[in-house]
């Protein structure tokens, strides 16, 4: 049994309680989402009971926190290793080793397990969470999602009876969180206590025994799952909370407004081809157009080829045969770099200067103070203008990526993954900043997982793992449809 | 079961590639020790021939034979540009040349070393050396860290040719410390995060425990890397002294 008794935090570089007396009595065995805004204070509860705080972020604690009577707040992280397991959000940056059996058995190892123990654990974990194909591999050559469950392996190895998850959902596309769903299902089976921290949480509705509401640092309400699965839709938009039917509601985000008929392409692609080793071709044949103010979303599973497609129209790459004609020219690579604007998913890698303004301005040949104003205005950084953009929120961040596109004036903007790790009203936020883009006369491409997103966002769809035919399509309430059978069943 | 414990255990490497890491740094030092102090044309391409069989007979054969012929060829060119004097090249040549050819053998031993080396085996070597864990954490970190940067160094200059910053040759040329400065900015805000999120990771897997570690191999410092050691010791002297004889003068380019 975990509980919170009247918990209090407060970080050391803080004037405020990130956490406000929080109680909580978490029974073993419960699966229990975790989930508010973003800043909330969920990250800080959790951070709480790994042990990073107070050990590693340093701060005031009132209040106690137990796990089966044990006080927790005087265990450093190292005596907590093998009882609280964390699997954090970005798998990127999680890793020791370099390759995958010696990262499942690292935990171990650090246990000071002997050499047949640890060799038994790392089995036990790979035949539980089967895990075999992945076995002997380089870090590098995995997706997102096969580190995550490497990850979770690592972890497993530990045997640990409470998890925690940090967002773990944010860098998957479908098939990564069904099978992350999956093993939740199993740790859950196994009687293990799952805590899930989670802004997308549509792929936990069948596992979850609660769900808790944080606001401000405080609890604001602990629903059973039936209660949490049918909150009213107003209910949910005012508490900044994500769908957990994304697929029942695609009636209510798809604005009839948004229904185009076709538009006269700007931008055609032609039989694109593209391999990194002969036969083994990544995209074959691939035809489809786009004008004026649509938004296209890129859809595929897990190496379908969408990073490839945005490197080659971006220009990074170049491809092997096909043509790219923008207003009935054809495109070289380096045209095709100064039409285009991406919009990355780590904004980490795209932001050079060293103060929002300077940002904006970058790379940019005729300077107009005004427009610089103007777009600051617009993305509601105007207060932010003299920081730096390392000191900003990841939202905030990506608005500072999305003003740099409007600043050089790019008809052709691209974005990888936009709402990765974003809250209800965040994703809001850029699919209205992407609607507004395109209203102005850009061509917009989204690869994206976030269904939810999609339907609100975006005018056509592009499906890198169907046949020609069912392609590029124009979204409607049909397409939608089928994609959601294809996602959700 | 059986089948995945099998799996789990079995070694990737082979050969001289599975000594212990110990062995493998002590090497390392000797090489650039013996290294720094040959010059001459045969003996120095004599060194390079048994280190590459020595790698090669431990995974790493296409990577001797490329620095094998980067090391012919810049030998060659070292020679030949003093005779025939080529505007620029003969300089640079003069004064760079000798120290590359120092630096090869050692790079050639580096990488193998980087490369055959499992992470888990490298800890426990060093712990079992009695290093304390302020000095093993961080030489594993940067073990885990050399091959991120390459990928995360593309991903900048890829984002900085979309946004048209230093995007092209003339740019770079004529604002090299604009360059360094936009490329090395990300690179230290992404080195920042993670090494606070590797930090965390680490931590609550226990990285900070104090007891005795197993990796998934036997790590053992035996009678193979004993030997290994003294026959480096003989032949590295071995060099070195015939380097001082009239071999050491002989030049093989004419």
């Amino acid at each position: 049994m975990l509980e919170f008794q009247n918990f209090s935090f407060q970080y050391e570089e803080r004037e405020e309680n990130t956490l406000k007396d929080i109680n909580l009595t978490i029974q073993d065995g419960e699966f229990v989402l975790l989930t508010g805004r973003s800043g909330c204070g969920k990250t800080t509860l959790m951070r709480s009971l790994n042990g990073l705080i107070p050990h590693f972020y340093p701060g005031k604690i009132q209040g106690d926190l137990r796990l089966n009577g044990e006080s927790l707040l005087e265990m450093k992280p190292s005596e907590l290793a093998g009882k609280i397991g964390t699997v954090f959000q970005d798998p990127r940056s999680q890793f020791f080793m370099t390759d995958t059996t010696r990262e499942l058995a690292f935990g171990c190892e650090n246990m000071g397990y002997e050499r047949k123990e640890t060799v038994k654990r790392v089995a036990n974990s790979v035949k539980d969470l089967r895990l075999e194909e992945y076995l002997n591999r380089s870090i590098f050559a995995l997706s997102s999602g096969e580190k995550q469950q490497i990850a979770i392996g690592s972890v497993y190895a530990m045997a640990p009876k409470l998890y925690i998850f940090d967002e773990p959902s944010a860098n998957l596309d479908y098939d990564a969180a069904k099978r992350l769903a999956k093993t939740m299902k199993r740790l859950k089976e196994a009687g293990i206590t799952v805590l899930v921290v989670e802004h997308r949480f549509y792929y936990l509705r069948d596992l979850i025994d609660r769900a808790v509401w944080i606001q401000d640092g405080s609890i604001m309400q602990v629903y059973t799952k039936n209660e949490f699965c049918n909150l009213n839709q107003q209910m949910r938009v005012s508490n900044g909370l994500r769908t957990v039917y994304p697929e029942k509601e695609i009636n209510d985000q798809l604005s009839p407004a948004f229904i185009r008929e076709n538009s006269e392409p700007q931008l055609s692609v032609s039989n694109l081809n593209y391999y990194y080793e002969k036969g083994k071709t990544v995209l074959s044949d691939l035809n489809f157009t786009a004008g004026k103010g649509d938004i296209t979303g890129i859809v595929g599973h897990n190496g379908a080829g969408k990073t490839t497609l945005l490197s080659i129209m971006t220009g990074i790459m170049q491809e092997k045969y096909g043509e790219i004609r923008y207003q009935n020219k054809k495109l070289s690579a380096k045209k095709r770099r100064k039409l285009s604007y991406l919009v990355m998913q780590d904004t980490d890698y795209q932001l050079f200067g060293s103060s929002v303004e300077e940002e904006l301005t970058l790379g940019i040949k005729e300077l107009k103070k005004e427009k610089v104003s103007n777009t600051l205005d617009a993305l509601e950084l105007s207060e932010y203008k003299e920081c730096h953009p390392a000191s900003l929120s990841g939202g905030q961040k990506q608005r500072v990526t999305i003003g740099a596109a409007i600043m050089k004036e790019s008809p052709i903007i691209y974005f990888d993954e936009p709402t990765s790790g974003l809250d209800y009203d965040s994703m809001i936020r850029v699919s209205g900043l992407i609607r507004e883009l395109a209203k102005q006369g850009a061509i917009v491409f989204i690869v994206s997982h976030d269904f939810e997103f999609i339907t609100r966002t975006c005018t056509r769809l592009l499906q890198l793992d169907e046949n020609e035919a069912s392609q590029n399509l124009s979204i409607t309430e049909d397409t939608l449809k089928r994609l959601a059978e294809k996602y959700f069943n | 079961m059986e089948y995945i414990t099998e799996l789990i255990e079995k070694n990737i490497f082979c050969g001289t590639a599975v000594l212990d890491p110990r062995c493998k740094f002590l090497m390392l030092i000797f090489i650039g020790l013996a290294s720094y102090f040959i010059n001459g044309d045969l003996t120095g391409i004599l060194l390079m021939a048994v280190l590459g069989i020595f790698i090669s007979g431990g995974n790493g054969m296409k990577w001797a034979i490329k620095m094998m012929a980067v090391y012919l060829l810049i030998s060659f060119l070292n020679t030949l540009l003093r005779y025939v004097a080529i505007h620029g090249l003969s300089v640079i040549m003069s004064v760079f040349g000798v120290t590359v050819l120092k630096i090869i053998p050692i790079v050639m031993a580096g990488r193998w070393i980087l490369r055959t080396t499992c992470m888990d085996d490298l800890m426990v070597s060093l712990e079992r050396a009695k290093m304390p864990q302020s000095v093993t954490i961080p030489m594993v970190v940067m073990f885990r860290y050399i091959p991120t940067l390459g990928i995360e160094y593309r991903m900048i200059r890829n984002t900085m040719q979309i946004r048209g910053i230093c995007d092209t040759f003339w740019k770079k040329l004529l604002h090299p410390l604009t360059t360094i400065e936009y490329i090395l900015i990300p690179l230290l805000m992404r080195c920042l995060k993670v090494t606070d999120e590797l930090a965390a990771s680490g931590t609550t897997r226990g990285l900070e425990r104090v007891n005795k570690r197993y990796a998934l191999h036997v790590v053992h410092f035996g009678m193979k890397e004993y030997a290994v050691m003294a026959g480096t010791v003989l032949f590295l002297g071995g060099m070195v002294f015939l380097d001082q004889t009239s071999i050491g003068t002989i030049s093989l380019w004419r």
